[in-house]
């Protein structure tokens, strides 16, 4: 059972479209496995939805030249209606292909928000096998993360965050088990050494290269990197 | 030393409070006219919902990117969404509020990333999709077929005479309702309506009343 879910602030900001997209689609993923979660999203979107369109919340946006904005606009806002319905044509949303991404001969498949994401090649070191989810969003790297069984990532901190959002399989840490669909936010001051050991994937979104705590692993530093 | 920091939603409190109906929003009627759209592509219904929503986004975007040019092409994309996509609008499924608005944020965030330099990758559908399911896009679009033969005769129609029969039959609409829809007096809707029958009738063959 999925036990670990986005705070509400956290949901508040995806259903506002404040989120960047490696993390809007991390929530997304989560939300299709969660119901719990999906109608927390439903309700807060429809509540949002109508605070905005009242006019006392946009009353606080006033500033001194509204007026003059609105007076351009109207003409404006005539000349796009005419242009808008111009056009007869209707949106015809497409169907929804599923597709599939493989790690070591197994095959997964792809939840559908990743699906026009490009992936790329996938690196592998010892048990972990990663393809970056290629998201253009700087210091914010987007990953797939492959676990053979009995795999792990030795003992390491963050300075900044990493996002798990456990897609298939299972693994344990100094704080838990997680399951598929679970979503794990840590920020700069966890130390942890997840391991699993009937393997797993895993969708990873970090803001800094993982760094490694204990004695001889600090010799692994360069797979902090790897894996971030 | 260690802190996770998620929470079980299960234990917190949600302060959304959907069925709260404000005052000053006409959520009947701002659904009407999403339908009106989706179903019949009315342009005045369309109209009325510009001019209602319009200008409120205008201002939430003007808020959110502090830039008047890219504040007018949210306006811009997210009506002209609104036209080619309204017949996706279910109403079952939740207030033309919140559609408009899964609508003006899908197109904000796919613009906020071009602009910041990312791509023009457009994944806020995939994000948030628009439609729910398959199922009920095809419950749509049987509907759809059975109202175009009947949508083709009353196309014949005079314009004043087809607003009223779509109005009235299609998206049933009172006499009231239609009468304040279209600024014209009730009887005007009566004696149309009544017109508009006469020369269904005739159109359709007696057997069709």
């Amino acid at each position: 059972m999925i036990k670990h879910h986005p705070k509400i602030e956290l949901l508040q900001s995806f259903i506002q479209g404040d989120l960047p997209a490696s993390l809007s689609a991390g929530v997304a993923i989560h939300a299709d496995l969660c119901s719990v979660c999906q109608q927390k999203i439903a309700q807060l979107t429809e509540h949002t939805a109508q605070v905005n369109f009242e006019e006392a919340f946009l009353d606080r946006f006033i500033v001194d030249d509204s007026a003059a904005i609105e007076n351009i606009d109207v003409a404006h806002f005539d000349k796009m209606i005419a242009e808008i319905t111009e056009s007869n044509d209707v949106d015809t949303p497409e169907p929804v292909i599923e597709k599939t991404v493989t790690f070591k001969n197994s095959q997964y498949t792809l939840p559908t928000v990743l699906n026009n994401m490009v992936l790329s090649k996938t690196a592998h070191i010892g048990n972990l096998a990663r393809a970056r989810v290629q998201l253009n969003e700087n210091e914010i790297h987007t990953s797939l993360l492959h676990i053979e069984p009995g795999g792990g990532v030795p003992e390491h901190t963050h300075k900044g965050f990493e996002l798990t959002v456990l897609l298939a399989g299972s693994f344990h840490d100094e704080q838990g088990d997680y399951v598929k669909g679970d979503f794990i936010m840590l920020n700069g001051s966890v130390q942890h050494h997840p391991i699993s050991d009937n393997g797993c994937l895993c969708y990873t979104v970090a803001n800094d290269a993982l760094h490694f705590t204990q004695g001889i692993n600090k010799l692994l530093n360069p797979i902090g990197t790897f894996i971030y | 030393m260690m802190t996770v920091l998620q929470t079980n939603l299960l234990s917190k409190n949600t302060k959304a409070t959907p069925c709260t109906m404000s005052d000053e929003l006409d959520h009947t009627q701002l659904c009407q006219w999403l339908n009106a759209v989706g179903k019949m592509r009315d342009k005045q219904a369309f109209t009325h919902l510009f001019k209602f929503f319009g200008p409120k986004i205008q201002r939430i975007s003007q808020n959110k990117l502090s830039n008047h040019a890219q504040a007018n092409e949210v306006v811009q994309i997210t009506m002209s969404n609104v036209w080619r996509k309204a017949h996706l609008f279910n109403e079952s499924k939740g207030a033309a509020t919140t559609w408009v608005y899964t609508v003006m944020r899908n197109v904000t965030f796919d613009l906020l990333r071009k602009v910041q330099g990312n791509k023009e990758d457009n994944l806020s559908d995939d994000i948030w999709p628009i439609v729910e399911s398959v199922s009920a896009e095809e419950e749509a679009f049987d509907d759809h077929l059975e109202n175009k033969q009947l949508l083709t005769v009353i196309d014949l129609l005079p314009e004043d005479q087809q607003q009223v029969v779509k109005g009235f039959y299609l998206m049933e609409m009172s006499q009231e309702q239609l009468a304040k829809h279209l600024n014209v007096p009730i009887g005007t809707i009566k004696s149309r309506l009544r017109l508009a029958l006469a020369k269904l009738k005739m159109q359709l063959g007696e057997n069709h009343d």
